[in-house]
C-alpha cells in the first residue's frame, strides 16, 4: 500500500531542456561526422546500385533508344537518315499495320477469356486434393515446362491438314479434313489453341492454389445458409480468390500481346498475314528487311497497346477485386 | 420434450480411434443448453454433427424426434454461430445476414422488415453498410448473431462464440445472449471450454471429458452435487480440492478413496476464533495469496499436497503457518471409480 502511496506522489522532476551545442565546440569532430552522415544518406542508394545498373542497361535504355530510333531511317550498317516522324505517319498509313494489330489484339482477347475460363473450371474441379487430382494436376503442369520451340513444332506437326493426327482422328467421325494452319479463317485459333493448351496447367495451379486459401468454415456458414454449390462458387469462391484472377489475366494479357515463337516456328505469319502479330511483325522489318527505324516505330506501337490494356485493366476492373 | 435427440452416436476419423463412442444425449426444447469440457474432449465435434457439418460414423441424430441422416445442414432449420465468426467477408454487413434468406426464398419485403428487425436488436443499423474488415470483433460478433437470428431457426447452435473476444465484452455479451434466449425461447446448443459462460448462461449443462458425457444437469446441481472428480474439479474457480481419502485419517469407510472440499467452503482460523465440533482443522503453510477486491484466494500448503481456500473477508492473512477449517457436511467423499459417494464425514 505505502509504495503505491509514494509512487504516486514522486512525480518526475520536469526533465531539463535541452540546448544545441556549437558547432565550433568540436572542429575535429565535424569533419569525420559530415562523411559519416554522407555515407549513411548514401548507403541505400549504392546498395540497389547493382540491380539498378542492370535495369537502366537493360531496360530503360532500350526503350529510350528505340523511341531514339524511331525517328530515324536505319538498315543497320549505312548511316542513320534523321527522317522526323515520317516512320509514324507511314504506320498509321500502312493497312498490313492495322492488320497486324487487330491480330493481335484478337489473339490476345481470345487467350486470355479461353484460358481464364478453362483454368477456373478446370482449377474448381481439381480442387479436392484427392491421389488422381494431384497426379491430374502434375499432368496438366507439364505442358508449361516444356519449351514452346518443341511445343510449336509438336503442334504443327499434329496440325498438318494432310499426315496431321488431328484431321487423322477427325476423319474417324467423317469430318472433312481441316487446314489448321493453312485456311486464313481458322489458323489464328489454331495458334490460340496452343498457346492455350501450354498456359493451362500454370494458370489452374495458382488458381487452385488460391481456392485451397479460402478458409473452410465460410463454406460451412454457407451450407447453414442453404447456398446451392455454384452459388457458393459465385458468390465466396470467385471474390475470395478474385486478386489471383486479376493477377492471371493481366500476365495473359502482356504475354499474349508479346507472342512470338508459335507464329514464327508455325506460321511465319501466314496464311495472308492471318497470324501475324505486332512482335513478329518488328522482327520481320527488324532482322528479315532490315528497317531498323520502322521497326523501332512497331516496337514504341506494341508498348503503347501494351500500356493502354494494363491502364483500362486497372481502372476498370480492380474496382471489383476483393483485397483482404 | 426433446428437440435434439442423439442416439448411440460414435465418430470416427479415419482409422483412429473414435473420439466419441456410443454417446446418447438429449436436448430438451426451449433449453439453453451448454456442452462444456476441456479442449479436445468432442463437444465441438457433437455440435458440428447435429449441424451436420460432420457425418456420424455411427448411431442416429433426431429433430424432433426424426432422424436428419439425409438432411442437408441448410434444410434442418437451425442456425450457428462460430468461433471466428464465418462472416462472408466480401459482402457487407447487409448482405452477410441477408444471404441465407435470399438462399431460403424469402420475399424481399419481408427480407428487409427481419433484416432492419434484427440489426436493430443487435445495435448494427448503422453499420450495415460496411465491410466485416471494417467491425471491431465485437460487431462482427453481432453480426454473427444478427445472421443467425434473421433466419428464426428453431435451434441456435454457437461454438465458443465469445472466445475471441476481450474480458470485457464477453461479460456484456453473455447477459445480452441469456436475454435473447428469454426473449426467444427456442433452444440454444452453447459450446465452450469455460465453466463461467456455462454456469452463468446454461439452463443445462453437459460436462464432457474425452468423448464421453460426465453429467448433464442444471448449473447449480452440477454444482452441489457433482458426479465424479473430474466434474467437481471442473466446476468452481478454484477448483474443488481433492485428497486421497488417507487424509482423513481413518474417518472414512472403505470404500472412499478421495475426499474433497470446495476451497469457498473453507477458512483460515483467525487467532482466537473457537471451531465448533462439526468442524475438521488443517494444518497448512500459505505459499501464495491473491487479493481479488471482494475476494482473497490463498494457496495452502498441507502434508498431503496443496490446497486452495477462497474466504471473501477483508483481513488479508500474513504468510506463514496457518490451520484450515473445513465443515465436515462440506467434504465429500468419493469411491474408487471417482465417482461421488456423498457429503460429510464422522468425526471420531
Amino acid at each position: 500500500m505505502q509504495q503505491t502511496k509514494s509512487g504516486a506522489q514522486s512525480s518526475a522532476p520536469a526533465a531539463p531542456e535541452i540546448t544545441e551545442v556549437p558547432a565550433a565546440a568540436y572542429p575535429v569532430m565535424k569533419q569525420k561526422s559530415a562523411f559519416r552522415r554522407f555515407f549513411i544518406t548514401a548507403r541505400p542508394y549504392l546498395m540497389v546500385a547493382p540491380a539498378m545498373a542492370v535495369f537502366i542497361l537493360f531496360l530503360i535504355y532500350p526503350i529510350i533508344y528505340m523511341v531514339y530510333l524511331s525517328f530515324f531511317d536505319w538498315n543497320m550498317i549505312g548511316e542513320m537518315k534523321f527522317i522526323g516522324v515520317q516512320n509514324y505517319t507511314d504506320m498509321f498509313a500502312d493497312s498490313d499495320f492495322w492488320q497486324v494489330l487487330g491480330n493481335s489484339i484478337y489473339y490476345m482477347v481470345m487467350v486470355v477469356i479461353l484460358q481464364m475460363a478453362l483454368s477456373l473450371l478446370l482449377a474448381a474441379y481439381l480442387n479436392k486434393n484427392t491421389r488422381i487430382n494431384r497426379i491430374l494436376q502434375t499432368v496438366a503442369f507439364t505442358p508449361y515446362i516444356t519449351s514452346m520451340v518443341s511445343v510449336a513444332f509438336i503442334w504443327m506437326w499434329m496440325m498438318d491438314s494432310d499426315y496431321g493426327l488431328l484431321n487423322y482422328f477427325l476423319s474417324f467421325f467423317g469430318v472433312e479434313p481441316i487446314g489448321w494452319l493453312s485456311d486464313p479463317a481458322v489458323a489464328m485459333n489454331s495458334l490460340v489453341l496452343v498457346s492455350v493448351w501450354k498456359g493451362l496447367g500454370y494458370n489452374t495451379i495458382i488458381i487452385i492454389s488460391a481456392m485451397q486459401a479460402v478458409p473452410g468454415y465460410l463454406y460451412e456458414a454457407a451450407a447453414l445458409d442453404k447456398t446451392p454449390k455454384w452459388k457458393s462458387f459465385l458468390k465466396i469462391t470467385l471474390p475470395m480468390i478474385s486478386p489471383t484472377i486479376f493477377f492471371l489475366a493481366l500476365m495473359n494479357i502482356i504475354a499474349a500481346l508479346k507472342v512470338f515463337e508459335t507464329v514464327n516456328i508455325m506460321t511465319k505469319g501466314g496464311p495472308m498475314n492471318s497470324t501475324n502479330t505486332l512482335v513478329y511483325n518488328i522482327y520481320q522489318y527488324g532482322f528479315q528487311y532490315f528497317e531498323i527505324g520502322y521497326a523501332s516505330t512497331l516496337g514504341v506501337a506494341l508498348m503503347v497497346v501494351i500500356g493502354i490494356f494494363t491502364l483500362i485493366y486497372f481502372r476498370v476492373l480492380s474496382r471489383r477485386v476483393y483485397y483482404n | 420434450m426433446e428437440k435434439i435427440t442423439l442416439k448411440s452416436i460414435t465418430k470416427a476419423y479415419g482409422k483412429n480411434p473414435p473420439v466419441i463412442e456410443d454417446l446418447n444425449l438429449g436436448i430438451e426444447e426451449g433449453s439453453f443448453t451448454v456442452l462444456l469440457g476441456p479442449s479436445g474432449c468432442g463437444k465441438s465435434t457433437v455440435l458440428r454433427m447435429i449441424a451436420g457439418l460432420e457425418k456420424t460414423t455411427a448411431g442416429d441424430v433426431l429433430i424432433d424426434g426424426v432422424s436428419v441422416r439425409d438432411v442437408e445442414p441448410g434444410d434442418r432449420n437451425i442456425a450457428m454461430v462460430f468461433q471466428n465468426y464465418a462472416l462472408y467477408p466480401t459482402m457487407s454487413v447487409r448482405d452477410n445476414i441477408e444471404f441465407g434468406l435470399k438462399n431460403m426464398k424469402v420475399g424481399k419485403d419481408e427480407r428487409n422488415a427481419r433484416i432492419n428487425e434484427v440489426a436493430e436488436m443487435v445495435g448494427l443499423t448503422e453499420y450495415l453498410s460496411r465491410k466485416p474488415a471494417n467491425l471491431s470483433g465485437g460487431q462482427r460478433q453481432r453480426v454473427a448473431l444478427a445472421r443467425a437470428i434473421v433466419k428464426k431457426p428453431a435451434v441456435f447452435l454457437m461454438d465458443e462464440p465469445l472466445s475471441n473476444l476481450d474480458a470485457k465484452l464477453r461479460t456484456q455479451i453473455r447477459t445480452d445472449l441469456i436475454e435473447l434466449h428469454q426473449r426467444l425461447r427456442t433452444t440454444f446448443v452453447y459450446v465452450t471450454h469455460d465453466q463461467v459462460e456455462a454456469m452463468s448462461m446454461g439452463t443445462d449443462i453437459v460436462l464432457m471429458d474425452q468423448g464421453k458425457i460426465q453429467q448433464h444437469d442444471s448449473p447449480a446441481e452440477i454444482y452441489a452435487h457433482p458426479a465424479n472428480v473430474f466434474t467437481a474439479r471442473f466446476i468452481g474457480s478454484p477448483p474443488m480440492n481433492v485428497v486421497p481419502a488417507e487424509a482423513a485419517h481413518g474417518q472414512t469407510p472403505d470404500f472412499v478413496s478421495k475426499v474433497g472440499f470446495r476451497p469457498e467452503r473453507s477458512h483460515i482460523v483467525r487467532p482466537g476464533e473457537k471451531v465448533g465440533e462439526d468442524t475438521v482443522l488443517i494444518d497448512g503453510n500459505m505459499l501464495a495469496r491473491e487479493m481479488l477486491g471482494d475476494q482473497t484466494q490463498y494457496k495452502m500448503e498441507t502434508e498431503n499436497g496443496t490446497v486452495f481456500v477462497k474466504e471473501f473477508n477483508d483481513d488479508l492473512l500474513d504468510y506463514g503457518d496457518h490451520q484450515i477449517a473445513v465443515k465436515l457436511s462440506d467434504i465429500a467423499c468419493f469411491d474408487m471409480q471417482g465417482k461421488l459417494v456423498g457429503f460429510g464425514l464422522k468425526k471420531e
